[in-house]
């Protein structure tokens, strides 16, 4: 049992462990590791076509090149490595395999065709031009409009339609209560292709042993567990004889939730050459490989009453997978996404939908932070705006009838699912004040109609998924995603505390907060405590960092493996008192009599005891060491809840957007660390600010991408981030151990909605109508000019 | 990628039609051309150094003339391999009208780029085709008798 006066961590804002080194620029970064003296490194030959039959690849030239060690093909690597082949275990899933080098055909611009292998870096980058690769090329499926018509060429011959995936659900009744009396209000939204683009590229160093029978494998990643697995059955190297180390991770996002294959061609290399081999890739290949997200048509079309209530809700969701189902999510996680993250946190009671993964000749897409959910929220909330504009209420107030109220929690939403705790009123509500946006609608009314800037303000309400436990992946058909995380706690023989965790960070700062979450459930000091992870070969197996789970999935394991040494420690402590075990209580590193200040002993005795370095032997039935390890499997999923209000000002000559005012109420349950979460947020709303306004992959007709650098693709800057008005509530999960939900998403979530709905209120002024991103001037100027000529 | 436009050449017609179809006097007006051979009647095989922003390359392909009626109009089909550079490949329409003492070469360019081309220059890959392609008939006027300039259209 914990003392009632050990000092509290979790609620602080305990200042981040790792911002010290980060800060200082002397954090190890993958190409920071320092590699052995005799390293290869590797350099992709990549396809210039979307879609093409390989003739011939003529590498003679290349290996003349000294320092070329040796250029592979499809032919050498398939003896090496097999295809990765994602299996989605769910009806409508139609998976195809991808070898790690492109055999006969081509996808996508960007496909790996042959690696070469040199003894540095810039050898091997001289050494791809002097790659002659024969190409006819072909007919490509590049668009999600230009797919969906009969007769698209197909990207694999086994894939009918090129629908890769797809999934239905239609609640009971549905048909008769959507052709039931009332209005019907629809749209179709239209979210454009992004990408994650962390700030460091990816990248991998293979370090075979002597004898080449085991391969220490550092990797950028967020999921070197699943690394490990995935490489083992693809090199029929046993998993024992694995290790798979993440280094400090520039900035994920999801984009390193996935396994590469460039990350087997090098592993594969390394255990084939009986050397060690570093790949590290540079911004344009970042941009073509690294899976891209979003891409989709969100058509909505819903019954109202007169008062706005949703009566039935139907949606046709199709998504772009890309050339190849992504490993380990496959291709439904956006379509599936969407559909069912929908419904959110209205009380919608008839639904259906029908969601299609399409694959094209483009990247591979894949888990962006937020998923499906920024586009299913552009749609839904995007669709209450529409609701309010066509029935003359205001969109907040639309809002407020369809929500779930506080007296209906727990609520079990028409897909089944169940939402424990949550504020979806509450913060509106709070948002609503916040962002005055009363008076702003007044000011909105009184506005001059022919001003210079047309202003607008914009809500998502919205839900977060988090947390997904093995049900909530077992439920999608994902059988490579384990769902559970694991946590070993140890008490060193000094006292001091080392703490395993199944995660990985990417700069989420886990080292602070599992060390606060394990500090308040041990009794512990949290300077004790010594937070470590990412690690094959010291963390325990878990499901790692994605998704929003470190701190539900992790922060359970770390509570109950806690708990579990807590006991222990109480019987030993006990016995060294003579007092009866549960008069024991835990606080600041000690063991102390309950009701007796000045009687105990330290963690430190206790481990002098269990270790056997003391004159007191253990007690007799204890085993020796002070070491626990529990796995937790989180529910289904946790919900997060959220509301994101933008105003913003639209220049009527320029077509640019000024974001005048940003309001954020955010529900995460149990804050851990607020410094932590409110960095979380602000990271997030200005990925999604940009992602509404800015970002795009631009791929022309032929499936060519045309914005492979950051000059041209851009991405949002200092300058285009306005001050975020922000606070909490907070609902504790009473489902998930610590009362934690995930917190790593709801930026983005809801900032892609909340400024297209502002942009959209202000255009609807003068009558256009905004529903697809991103907001650019071109656009917003097209439709301001159709709108005025009256079409 | 579009780009059109005309040029008054002070030459006449018979004359720049037999230009346009000289191996020697084409090498010498495509700009960067480094190799240019007649290997048919209607086909040329060339290379040519091009540079597009950070991307320098020489392309190897192989020209067709198709729709030929000399000496009023033909269709200019190509593509070229820039190896890892990428490639880029389309086709001009080309007609001669008579004017005066002189001609006017109009054209009408339909093209495509791919590989890094596409991926790092297709921002200022417009640019540079329409200069290349002023400095093509500026060679040319000058060559065949200068007249008076007119800036091709994007």
């Amino acid at each position: 049992m914990i003392a009632p006066g050990h000092k509290g961590n979790i609620g602080r804002p305990v200042r981040r462990r790792e911002d010290s080194y980060l800060l200082r620029g002397e954090g190890r970064f993958l190409d920071d590791i320092a590699e052995p003296k005799d390293t290869l490194f590797l350099g992709f030959v990549m396809s210039p076509y979307a879609r093409a039959e390989i003739l011939s690849i003529d590498a003679s030239e290349a290996l003349a090149l000294d320092g070329v060690v040796a250029v592979m093909t499809a032919e050498e690597m398939k003896r090496l490595a097999k295809p990765m082949h994602t299996i989605i275990d769910f009806p409508g899933y139609r998976g195809t395999p991808r070898p790690i080098l492109a055999e006969n055909q081509v996808r996508f611009v960007g496909e790996q065709v042959a690696v070469i292998v040199a003894e540095d870096p810039y050898i091997a980058q001289d050494a791809i031009d002097l790659v002659q690769v024969e190409y006819a090329p072909l007919e490509a499926a590049v668009s999600l409009e230009q797919t969906l018509e009969p007769g698209a060429p197909l990207v694999h011959d086994e894939v009918p339609a090129n629908v890769m995936f797809e999934s239905s659900f239609s609640s009971e009744g549905f048909e008769e209560r959507f052709s039931a009396d009332g209005r019907i209000v629809r749209e179709r939204f239209r979210k454009s292709r992004v990408a994650g683009v962390p700030l460091e590229p990816r990248g991998c160093l293979a370090l075979p042993d002597h004898v080449a029978d085991s391969l220490v494998f550092y990797t950028s990643t967020q999921i070197p567990h699943l690394v490990r697995t995935a490489l083992s059955e693809l090199l029929g190297l046993p998993e024992p004889r694995l290790r798979v180390v993440t280094p400090e991770v520039g900035g994920g996002f999801g984009t390193k939730a996935q396994f590469y294959t460039e990350e087997v061609a090098t592993a594969a290399i390394a255990l084939h050459l009986r050397r060690p081999v570093k790949w590290v890739q540079d911004r344009r290949e970042e941009l073509l490989t690294s899976i891209h997200a979003r891409d989709h048509i969100i058509e909505l079309e819903a019954t109202v009453d007169d008062s706005g209530r949703i009566l039935a809700l139907r949606a046709e969701i199709v998504t772009n997978a890309g050339a190849y189902s992504t490993y380990p999510f496959g291709c439904s996680l956006e379509a599936t996404g969407a559909a069912r993250m929908l419904v959110g946190p209205y009380d919608i009671r008839h639904y259906a939908y029908r969601a299609r993964a399409l694959t094209t000749n483009t990247c591979p897409s894949g888990a962006y932070r937020g998923v499906g959910q920024p586009s299913c929220f552009m749609a839904i909330e995007g669709l209450m705006d529409r609701i309010g504009r066509q029935l003359g209420i205001d969109p907040a107030e639309v809002r407020l009838r369809n929500v779930v109220k506080a007296d209906q929690l727990p609520y079990v939403n028409v897909l089944g699912v169940r939402y424990d705790t949550g504020s979806y009123e509450a913060c509106l509500r709070r948002a609503l004040e916040l962002a005055d946006y009363w008076q702003f609608r007044k000011r909105q009314s009184e506005a001059e109609p022919d001003g210079q800037f047309l202003r607008g303000i914009g809500i998502c309400n919205f839900t977060e998924v988090s947390g997904a436990g093995s049900a909530g992946w077992r439920v999608r058909g994902l059988t490579k995603v384990p769902g559970f995380d694991s946590a070993v706690v140890r008490i060193e023989p000094s006292g001091q505390i080392t703490l395993q965790v199944s995660q990985a960070g990417a700069g989420q700062g886990h080292l602070t907060t599992f060390a606060q979450v394990l500090a308040d459930h041990l009794g512990a000091r949290v300077e004790d405590v010594v937070v470590a992870e990412g690690d094959t070969a010291s963390a325990p197996y878990g499901t790692n960092t994605f998704a929003s789970r470190s701190a539900v999935a992790g922060g359970g394991a770390v509570i109950k493996a806690a708990e579990t040494l807590g006991r222990k420690i109480s019987r030993i402590a006990g016995y060294l008192l003579g007092v009866d075990v549960e008069r024991i209580e835990l606080r600041d590193s000690r063991a102390v009599v309950s009701g007796d200040q000045g009687q105990g002993v330290s963690f430190r005795e206790i481990a002098a005891v269990a270790y056997s370095m003391s004159g007191t032997p253990l007690p007799q039935g204890e085993e020796f060491g002070l070491e626990a390890f529990e796995t937790y499997d989180p529910p289904l999923a946790t919900w997060a809840n959220a509301v994101h209000i933008a105003q913003v000002a639209v220049d009527r000559r320029t077509g640019s957007v000024t974001i005048e005012n940003y309001t954020i109420v955010h529900d995460c349950g149990r804050v851990i660390n607020p410094l932590i979460v409110d960095g979380q947020i602000h990271g997030g709303t200005a990925q999604g600010i940009g992602e509404a306004l800015m970002e795009e992959l631009v791929y022309d007709a032929e499936g060519q991408l045309l914005n492979a650098n950051l000059l041209d693709y851009l991405m949002p800057t200092a300058m285009d981030i306005p001050d975020y008005r922000l606070d909490h509530i907070e609902s504790p999960s009473v489902d998930a151990l610590g009362g934690f939900k995930g917190v790593g998403e709801g930026g983005v979530i809801g900032a892609v909605p909340a400024v297209t709905n502002a942009v959209a209120d202000a255009l609807a002024r003068v009558g256009a109508n905004i529903n697809r991103t991103p907001l650019r001037p071109s656009y917003l100027l097209q439709e301001m000019q159709r709108a005025a000529a009256g079409n | 990628m579009e780009l059109s436009g005309e040029r008054r050449v002070g030459a006449p017609r018979q004359e720049v039609w037999a230009a346009v179809n000289d191996p020697a006097f084409l090498k010498e007006v495509i700009p960067g051309c480094q190799e240019l051979e007649q290997v048919s009647p209607t086909r040329f095989t060339a290379v040519v150094r091009v540079s597009v922003g950070p991307l320098k390359a020489d392309f190897k392909g192989e020209v067709r003339l198709e729709d030929v009626v000399a000496p009023l109009s033909c269709r200019l089909v190509g593509e070229g391999q820039g190896g890892v550079a990428g490639f880029a490949k389309g086709s001009a329409r080309v007609e001669l009208a008579e004017d005066g003492e002189g001609t006017i070469v109009s054209y009408q360019v339909d093209a495509q780029i791919g590989g890094k081309l596409a991926q790092i220059g297709s921002r200022v890959v417009q640019g540079v085709a329409a200069k290349l392609t002023a400095r093509f008939f500026d060679g040319m006027a000058m060559k065949l008798g200068a007249e008076e300039a007119a800036a091709p259209a994007a």
